[in-house]
């Protein structure tokens, strides 16, 4: 009784007030409660004020239980309130209150194309897997500048994300053959599968929230449009567009979303494809563990190096090591002390080379300056040009190129298997060059305020390493992915 | 949070303290049961609302490689695919003889072959060589009494690189090195199969062809009209490697 006495008045302050009232001297809440906890088999005259007397003790018991019932009474009086009204009464109503929930929701948007909404993606679970190829290179020689991207991301929603992560996919296809509920599956029908499954990987199909998993019954490699699977029934129709990962990838280079294939089409009309070729295996993906890739946010022309060589340990200026090609938009001649040149297509870090050719002139000047992204001009130490470079003669930075050349670390397979979802980069805002703020509570704000979009140069280049032969890397086709994702 | 414990220890004594014939034992047992599935709703709430979240994917960005390629055509034969039939690694060491045993030297006839270097990769070759990594003396087919010199040394055959245009008129002579025709000297052959052995040492042709873009050269070797008549019966054997890069 103890207990539920103290879990009646735990419930109903009224009912002890009630009690107080009907012969209770407490003087506080405390006090009653105190009261509360002595036992049936406790003298009854353990509240604060009384004396001891056994006559006494049993009439306080017997008034315990009558305040007790009284609680009771007040208790249930308290829950049908509703049903009894006085003779004049009162009452206001505040009807038609509500609650809507926000939304969470991003673009993703590649130089100036289309821009890709995570509500519009076929699996209808704010996930959209069909976002534009960051780039499609073709025709790359190594030492040569490969070429960069800008992906802009945006907060398309009303609530602020407080994460916002990059990291590599699973191998990855889209069903483009329906499964029906109930009905075996021994094969997914997929697009293009991007990465390579292996014999027993699990492979996850989503639509909207429903999700099945199966387990691959052989090896498909990248490219494929059928996944072997051990026969299972679906467990709800999976419509053509839904998602299939691969949730045992990315542990190895030869397991990764990235995966490599021989070009069937030539890089210039009439050349040789890869398929022509007979010295360029793709076992292993020898192609993605060898091109390289950066990934250089540039938000509000801030600077930091997510990924690729400058990242770890991070530039100082949040600069990646990231090729330049360029012309020049103004002739040199006399003495030189900056070069006018297009939007830079990668940075030149102060003291890097730089070298302007027309022709068969060049001259190879030093940068006394860093120079970022879109910048439209280098500056260098003071010297007389050696020629009258005309506008269009060609600008590179040697000094970039040659670090990138000994590069075995930043490839597309090491960021695959270095971030897949489990090891995500987490995009800290940047405060200022080569600086995150790694305590902002939020990382991308809901649409239309603060830093609701942010923007970062995708880069890959094909190394050119000093004394190797790259003849096996001739007529290949690496094809990756790349995800974003913010949290709420 | 951190209430919870203090609930855990005020059921525990509340459950302790009372025997299973009492009567608030079913009430309690009641309670508990709300309590426990309370706090299991609790749980499941967490895992399933924790957050909202969006994704989107940029995939089947790709990067490919091109291709650095070529073929080697003797006169009119059938072209050599450096990547082709008796290939190994885009080198390929099957490719037609410039000259045959078959044709015996007389001293002054110059033998001539005309070599076609066609770039058909998709990338543009940055540099053209070229070496002798071998020539050796071996004696002429059929040859009753050879005399014992070396066509490959020193007093030997005479040999020349020179490039055209594609109608086979000279441009270049590249070795020995001249301005336009070039002309037989005498150890000719001796200094190329003792200068250009290798990759390394080979004879820079300068940059190109670009890709679907071809180069043409005449190689003439002689021997002299004073030749010894130690080269009698003799035969020089050497391979010429043509190499691009890229």
């Amino acid at each position: 009784m103890m207990k539920l006495r103290k879990i009646l008045l735990t419930f109903t302050p009224l009912g002890a007030a009630a009690f107080v009232g009907g012969g209770g001297t407490f003087s506080s809440f405390g006090e009653l409660a105190a009261w509360s906890r002595s036992s049936r088999r406790e003298p009854v005259d353990a509240r604060p004020s009384a004396t001891a007397a056994a006559p006494r003790r049993h009439a306080l018991r017997t008034t315990k239980r009558v305040c007790l019932a009284l609680i009771a009474v007040e208790v249930a009086t308290s829950l049908s309130v509703g049903g009894t009204f006085a003779s004049f009464s009162a009452e206001t109503s505040n009807n038609s209150g509500s609650i809507a929930s926000g939304t969470l929701t991003m673009s993703d948007q590649v130089n100036a194309g289309t821009v890709c909404a995570s509500v519009n993606g076929a699996t209808q679970n704010n996930i959209n897997a069909a976002c534009d190829a960051v780039m499609a290179l073709t025709n790359v020689a190594p030492g040569v500048y490969g070429g960069t991207a800008k992906i802009t991301i945006q907060n398309t929603g009303s609530i602020d994300a407080s994460k916002l992560y990059v990291y590599a996919p699973f191998a990855n296809a889209t069903l483009t053959g329906a499964l029906t509920s109930g009905s075996p599956v021994t094969a997914l029908t997929v697009g293009s599968l991007e990465g390579t499954v292996t014999n027993g990987d699990s492979l996850v199909v989503t639509y909207g929230t429903n999700t099945q998993t199966f387990i691959a019954s052989g090896g498909t490699t990248g490219g494929a449009t059928s996944i072997s699977v051990t026969s299972q029934n679906a467990n709800f129709s999976y419509p053509s567009g839904s998602h299939v990962s691969d949730s045992s990838s990315d542990t190895t280079a030869s397991n990764t979303d990235c995966y490599d294939a021989k070009t069937t089409v030539p890089g210039t009309a009439g050349a040789t494809a890869g398929t022509a070729l007979n010295f360029n295996p793709v076992t292993g993906n020898p192609f993605c563990a060898t091109a390289l890739m950066y990934i250089q946010e540039t938000t509000g022309g801030l600077n930091y190096c997510w990924s690729g060589k400058g990242s770890s340990p991070e530039n100082s200026v949040g600069m990646c090591t990231a090729p330049i090609s360029v012309t020049l938009s103004g002739g040199l001649s006399g003495t030189v002390t900056s070069l006018p040149v297009a939007a830079l297509n990668g940075n030149v870090a102060s003291g890097d080379s730089v070298l302007v050719t027309s022709g068969a002139n060049t001259q190879t000047f030093t940068a006394a300056a860093n120079a970022f992204f879109g910048a439209t001009s280098i500056t260098v130490n003071s010297v007389a040009a050696n020629y009258a470079y005309p506008i269009g003669s060609t600008v590179s930075d040697t000094t970039t190129l040659t670090s990138l050349n000994s590069d075995t670390t930043d490839t597309i397979s090491n960021f695959d298997t270095g971030h897949p979802v489990s090891g995500r980069i987490q995009l800290y805002p940047v405060t200022a060059n080569g600086t995150v703020n790694n305590a902002a509570t939020v990382q991308l704000s809901h649409y239309n305020t603060g830093t609701y979009q942010r923007t970062f140069q995708v880069g890959l280049y094909m190394p050119a390493p000093a004394g190797i032969n790259q003849n096996p890397l001739q007529g290949l086709s690496s094809t990756f992915g790349l995800k974003w994702h913010i949290d709420q | 949070m951190a209430y919870r414990p203090v609930i855990g220890r005020f059921l525990t004594r509340a459950w302790r303290s009372s025997g299973r014939n009492s009567g608030t034992w079913h009430l309690k047992t009641v309670l508990a049961s709300l309590i426990v599935v309370g706090s299991m709703s609790y749980l499941t709430v967490e895992g399933v609302f924790a957050i909202l979240s969006s994704e989107s994917i940029n995939s089947h960005s790709s990067i490919a490689s091109g291709t650095l390629t070529f073929s080697n055509t003797v006169n009119a034969n059938t072209s050599c695919y450096s990547y082709g039939a008796g290939s190994s690694g885009n080198v390929n060491s099957a490719c037609d003889a410039l000259f045959s045993s078959a044709t015996l030297m007389y001293p002054g006839t110059v033998a001539t072959a005309k070599v076609t270097i066609a770039n058909n990769g998709s990338l543009d070759a940055s540099d053209l060589s070229v070496y002798m990594p071998t020539c050796a003396k071996v004696t002429s087919p059929g040859a009753p009494s050879p005399g014992g010199a070396n066509p490959c040394g020193s007093g030997g055959a005479l040999f020349y690189i020179q490039e055209t245009n594609s109608s086979w008129v000279p441009t270049t002579c590249w070795f020995p090195a001249a301005v336009g025709a070039c002309s037989l000297t005498t150890d000719t052959l001796y200094f190329f199969a003792n200068s250009a052995t290798s990759s390394a040492s080979a004879l820079d042709l300068g940059p190109g062809p670009a890709h679907a873009a071809s180069r043409y050269f005449i190689v003439g070797t002689e021997l002299a009209s004073a030749a010894s008549n130690t080269l009698q019966g003799e035969e020089a054997q050497f391979d010429l490697t043509w190499h691009m890069s890229a």
